[in-house]
């Protein structure tokens, strides 16, 4: 049987955590619940009368095509930005792992673009590639070649706005793997100079496998945001672009333009579901991963 | 002492009921541009007649249409007056969110003094019903402008002459224009044959494409069933878009995703002999080119030439308060007197509905561009005014955009689009399911 300390006790620690755990319920968990009834509407976004449509939005999401075609834009993008942000900024890290002259201006110049505001850079880039006044256009064309209508052109604007992307979070990648770099201990290195390891060796052997973990989890924090992707598209192409439609520039027209919330929640329902299982199979890999790399290390 | 209490609860309730009492201002929503400016400056002349302000918030274009229906969402709507677009007429009269004005209306403005194809697009729902949910404000439409200097160079003439057998004048067909085109066409010097309206952002490719499916004998459906099979992916309208895809090799790079901004821009740079765009933006071109420039209506093909309308109507929010939506009334009224409308018309870039200022010849000389802009109001046309508009919108914008790609063929792109809109106006329960 509880004293009353331990009563009091109990209490206190429900107080303690009690406005947390409220304010964390009103503003993730009910939103979660909330658009899961939406789903199963036809709540239109300026408001008026609604009704129950049971399943009717999820078999809309999967009878047209857009849909399916905005999942697969979505898919090439994060694919694409996210290796070629991985290779590029390991690549960096690499270069500036050893110290040398420049180093901490080059270091600074390079995490400019990952500081800036995405809506500000996309407008930015909007400019640089305009295909008439646009600064890549006029060297381009001061050189003697083409003139690419790099945001008008429907086999170039997704390639557009990868290389912003690209421009934008390389830094990010380099910035982790910088980390995982410095955190690799020097006895390894001087251990493989002493066996006469070739440096593709040491680098196969010893830098990426350390470095593994790491980059698996900017991988994961890049893939994640990189799903989102909606400042770009909206900015340089606009929401209703085939070639360039991202699932979220879809819900935008879909629940702002449109004015179809109920859908839009069942389209952000399904494209969760999708997320969700690929995000655990690349966390049981991952762990997988780890597990092997301390099994080894014992 | 209890004087003293009761004349600072007197003081305290004066002051709360002045609090409580509305200022005597309207607020107005529209887009940015100058029309927008000149109605503040009516706004003003009104205030100073009434005593009731007005106020005019301007919202960039392409932030427009998702503002004012976000704000719609609220329980109070931030606008009494919304100018809004000729399609969202539908939306705002079946969500309950413009105040009908069947009644009040023809009592209070002149309706048999308004354009018919004004009335009909930009003031009825559903058409042909006599139910209005609007008044017209800027009563619009598209037409070209072109390079008059280029084309009253004897040189440039005598060439076109010995090219093409007939003088060279502004085209009044398409078949006249695409040779205009060719003939200016001159990459080489940068010197392009045209501009067109084929954007993707909003619905430049829909107004560029409509002149050419409806004068090649297609249509966007029957409005009376919605049927679209048939209507929008026939023979015609394949040609009709064939003969729009064909004159794209005479544009600046970049032509064929040319919004209205980039139309201004390939006009303005000097490098595009004749452009297609909405008049409220010529203004600026008079002001800056002069007499370089001239201005003709949109094409016919055959006997059949049809204009694609713009143009707004002010409707008064139902989320607003009794009293306000009684001031927007009062001003509506004001401003459709053919006295404010000419006051209206003397601004840069804003245009009238109303028949008596259209027909006199003052109008005409006033600027360059209205003789032209008064003829193609009886030959204007609309997209659908539905309430699912922009999903048809939207459809559209992107299997015409595949067509003037050539990802897709004409006749499946409009196969495609025909298919799709019926699937959108049997979900909103227009197109009765089969």
């Amino acid at each position: 049987m509880k004293g009353s300390m331990g009563r009091c006790r109990d209490w206190t620690q429900y107080a303690f955590v009690g406005p947390a755990l409220i304010l964390l319920i009103s503003i993730n968990v009910f939103p979660l619940l909330y658009s899961i009834a939406l789903s199963f509407t036809n709540v239109d976004l300026v408001g008026g009368a609604w009704k129950f449509v049971g399943g009717f939005n999820y078999a809309v999401a999967f009878k047209f095509a857009k849909y399916g075609a905005a999942l697969r834009t979505t898919a090439l993008f994060v694919c694409v930005a996210v290796a070629v942000e991985l290779v590029l900024g390991f690549a960096l890290a690499l270069a500036l792992k050893d110290r040398f002259g420049g180093r901490a201006f080059a270091l600074t110049a390079l995490l400019v673009p990952m500081m800036l505001p995405p809506a500000v850079i996309a407008l930015f880039w909007k400019l640089v590639l305009n295909g008439h006044y646009g600064i890549l256009n006029q060297c381009l064309g001061a050189l003697g070649l083409g003139q690419p209508q790099w945001i008008t052109d429907p086999d170039l604007k997704l390639l557009s706005i990868l290389l912003v992307d690209v421009w934008m979070w390389t830094p990010f990648m380099m910035l982790i793997a910088l980390a995982a770099l410095n955190a690799i201990p020097g006895y390894l290195y001087e251990a493989a100079a002493i066996d006469r390891a070739s440096r593709w060796k040491v680098f196969r052997r010893i830098t990426l496998p350390l470095c593994a973990p790491l980059l698996g989890l900017a991988v994961l924090l890049r893939a994640t945001d990189a799903i989102k992707q909606f400042d770009l598209v909206m900015a340089i192409t606009g929401p209703n672009d085939p070639a360039t439609q991202t699932v979220s520039a879809l819900l935008y027209q879909v629940v702002f333009r449109d004015g179809k919330v109920g859908l839009g929640a069942a389209y952000s329902y399904v494209v969760l579901v999708l997320v969700l299982a690929l995000a655990s199979v690349f966390v049981r890999y991952m762990s997988r991963v780890q597990r092997r790399e301390e099994a080894g290390a014992q | 002492m209890k004087m003293r209490i009761f004349g600072l609860a007197a003081v305290l309730l004066l002051a709360v009921q002045t609090g409580h009492a509305e200022d005597k201002k309207i607020t107005i929503w529209w887009a940015q541009w100058d029309p927008a400016a000149a109605l503040q400056e009516l706004g003003h002349e009104f205030a100073a007649e009434t005593g009731i302000a007005v106020e005019v918030y301007q919202i960039p274009w392409p932030a427009y249409q998702d503002q004012v229906f976000l704000n719609f969402g609220n329980k109070q709507t931030d606008f009494d007056i919304v100018v809004g677009d000729s399609q969202w007429i539908g939306r705002g009269a079946t969500k309950g969110l413009y105040l009908e004005l069947t009644d009040w209306l023809p009592e209070a403005v002149d309706v048999g003094a308004i354009h018919p194809r004004a009335a009909r697009y930009l003031c009825e729902y559903p058409l042909g019903s006599s139910r209005f949910f609007a008044a017209p404000c800027q009563t619009d439409a598209i037409g070209f402008v072109y390079r008059h200097d280029w084309f009253t160079d004897p040189a440039e003439q005598e060439a076109f002459a010995a090219r093409y057998g007939r003088s060279l004048s502004a085209p009044d067909s398409w078949e006249e224009f695409r040779d205009v085109a060719e003939f200016f066409h001159r990459p080489e010097q940068k010197r392009y044959g045209c501009s067109l309206l084929t954007g993707r952002g909003y619905d430049s490719i829909v107004m560029g494409f409509q002149p050419f499916l409806w004068a090649w004998g297609g249509a966007w459906g029957d409005p009376q069933s919605y049927k679209v099979q048939g209507h929008l992916n026939t023979e015609g309208a394949v040609a009709g878009l064939e003969f729009f895809k064909s004159l794209l090799q005479f544009t600046p790079e970049g032509g064929t995703n040319a919004d209205y901004f980039f139309n201004l821009e390939a006009f303005s740079n000097g490098s595009t002999a004749m452009v297609l765009d909405y008049f409220p933006f010529y203004p600026g071109i008079v002001a800056s080119m002069g007499d370089q420039v001239g201005f003709f209506m949109v094409p016919r093909h055959g006997d059949q030439r049809v204009i694609s309308l713009g143009g707004q109507g002010f409707s008064i929010s139902t989320k607003t308060t009794p009293q306000k939506q009684e001031w927007a009334k009062q001003f509506i009224a004001w401003f459709s007197q053919t006295a404010v409308q000419e006051k209206w018309i003397s601004y840069p870039g804003s245009f009238t509905a109303n028949t008596e200022l259209l027909a006199s010849a003052e109008f005409a000389a006033a600027a360059p561009y209205n003789a032209v802009f008064a003829a193609s109001l009886d030959y204007l046309q609309d997209f659908w005014n539905v309430p699912v508009y922009n999903e048809l919108l939207a459809a559209a914008v992107r299997h015409l955009g595949a067509a003037l790609d050539g990802t897709s063929a004409s006749a499946d792109a409009l196969d495609a689009l025909a298919a799709e809109h019926e699937m959108i106006l049997m979900e909103a329960g227009l197109l009765e399911m089969e």
